[in-house]
């Protein structure tokens, strides 16, 4: 049973890597449908923030919550989670929709290949689609890595930097696609420091520093 | 997902990127090939000493190509930091580990494939009535130390010092099987049947249990989040 939330919390979220406080206890909601850009120096937190709530990294202190289910729920509610790391994730050796295809079935989503294919079109992925990952652009790749963040229709899209290598035309569709996204009820939080594109797609920005949420502007 | 799907799709992946680059197969399949041929080049005297020497020089060079296989495994699910792909996946965590076992016991079977019959040749062994044990000694010989060695690389793909725990922790972990596989096959060679060895393959069979029962259950806690 897939396992459904309408909002995420965060409540004294802090994370240590060894002597290093990289989040010092952080209070935060996310509510369906909304879009959060999280901006702040190098270093201020944010991939830290992103990476405890897709569940791959472990807090040292606090909570987070996906509607009632708490993360010892990790197995189901990653199936409702989409993450765009910073690195692709991606394997350079297989073509982009073979990736799609690998990540569908993990996910035990039905017709694999059909999904795969719809979203290979979908993000304009064209003739290059059955090349292998490592002879595309950082542009292209990174469409396929945004393209595996939707596969499973995420409740919860998580994006660092995700406008990394995309030119005008493909920011300007990939905008379009997050306002889609937000209208079908996901929760959207991206980290970046493109102004232009924050502007586009925020309903809220958040403003982190050495770990802290230090500004908020709606 | 179920453990067994998982570990299929993750076994399947690997095997298809190797069937596309043949990376592994070919740099791991040549130097296994290599020990042996300077194996059999250095220490072969005669008839009567190969049977004793021919099993150190099968057993090591599985054992080097073992590693250099599954450290290779292991890499190509560090670059890009591919491996959180599938950590983000609603999969049990113990499912990447079988999965990369499976694949990487595939791959070096294949190798063995190849390696036992030159073995046999180079040291100029009678094969009559004895590659099919050998087959089954070298493959389960190769479980649990597969195994193991693929369980130290999912530990190092958050550390720096893989390569070294690798080599400081496996070797002394397997050394019990390796032994017992090793003087099962000198015995093989020195004319025992399959009857007479099967004590051996007991042995190995309890110990391939052991160490994939022991990786499944601990690889869940290397492979969480941290």
């Amino acid at each position: 049973m897939k396992l459904d939330f309408e909002e995420v919390s965060v409540a004294g979220l802090a994370k240590s890597y060894g002597p290093t406080l990289a989040l010092a206890g952080v209070d935060l909601s996310f509510s369906a449908g909304t879009a959060t850009v999280v901006q702040g120096a190098n270093g201020s937190g944010k991939s830290t923030l992103l990476w405890l709530l897709a569940i791959l990294a472990r807090p040292t202190r606090g909570e987070i919550r996906y509607g009632q289910y708490g993360v010892k729920r990790a197995d189901q509610l990653r199936a409702r989670i989409g993450f765009v790391a910073h690195q692709l994730q991606l394997y350079p050796g297989l073509s982009g929709h073979e990736n799609l295809v690998l990540a569908a079935k993990l996910q035990g989503i039905p017709f694999a290949e059909k999904r795969a294919t719809e979203l290979c079109e979908a993000l304009a992925l064209g003739e290059y689609w059955n090349r292998p990952i490592r002879t595309y652009s950082r542009g292209q790749a990174q469409r396929v890595s945004i393209a595996r963040a939707l596969l499973h229709e995420p409740r919860l899209l998580l994006m660092d930097e995700p406008a990394t290598g995309l030119d005008v035309k493909a920011t300007a569709s990939f905008v379009e696609l997050l306002r889609q996204e937000k209208q079908h009820g996901a929760i959207v939080i991206i980290v970046t420091h493109e102004a232009k594109f924050a502007r586009a797609v925020a309903d809220r920005v958040l403003y982190m520093d050495r770990g802290r949420i230090v500004e908020r502007e709606a | 997902m179920s453990t067994l799907r998982a570990a299929w799709l993750v076994a399947l992946k690997d095997l298809q990127l190797e069937l596309r680059t043949k990376e592994i197969l070919t740099s791991t399949g040549l130097f296994a090939i290599l020990v042996v041929t300077l194996g059999s080049l250095a220490f072969y005297t005669d008839p009567v000493s190969a049977p004793n020497v021919a099993p150190g020089v099968l057993w090591i060079s599985i054992l080097f190509c073992g590693i250099l296989l599954i450290g290779r495994s292991w890499a190509l699910e560090r670059e890009n930091d591919a491996v959180y792909g599938l950590l983000l996946a609603p999969i049990p965590r113990a499912s990447i580990y079988v999965g990369k076992t499976l694949s990487a016991l595939v791959l070096l079977f294949a190798i063995e494939l190849l390696l036992v019959p030159l073995c046999l040749i180079f040291f100029q062994i009678q094969s009559s009535g004895r590659v099919l044990p050998l087959l089954a000694l070298v493959f389960l010989g190769s479980v649990g130390f597969v195994s193991t060695a693929s369980l130290f690389s999912a530990v190092g793909i958050r550390t720096r010092a893989r390569d070294l725990m690798l080599s400081v922790l496996v070797f002394p972990l397997v050394a019990p099987a390796l032994l017992a596989s090793a003087v099962a096959t000198r015995e093989l060679f020195a004319g025992a049947t399959t009857t007479e060895i099967l004590g051996w393959m007991r042995i190995l069979t309890a110990f391939d249990l052991l160490f994939v029962g022991f990786g499944v259950w601990v690889s869940r806690y290397l492979l969480a989040e941290t």
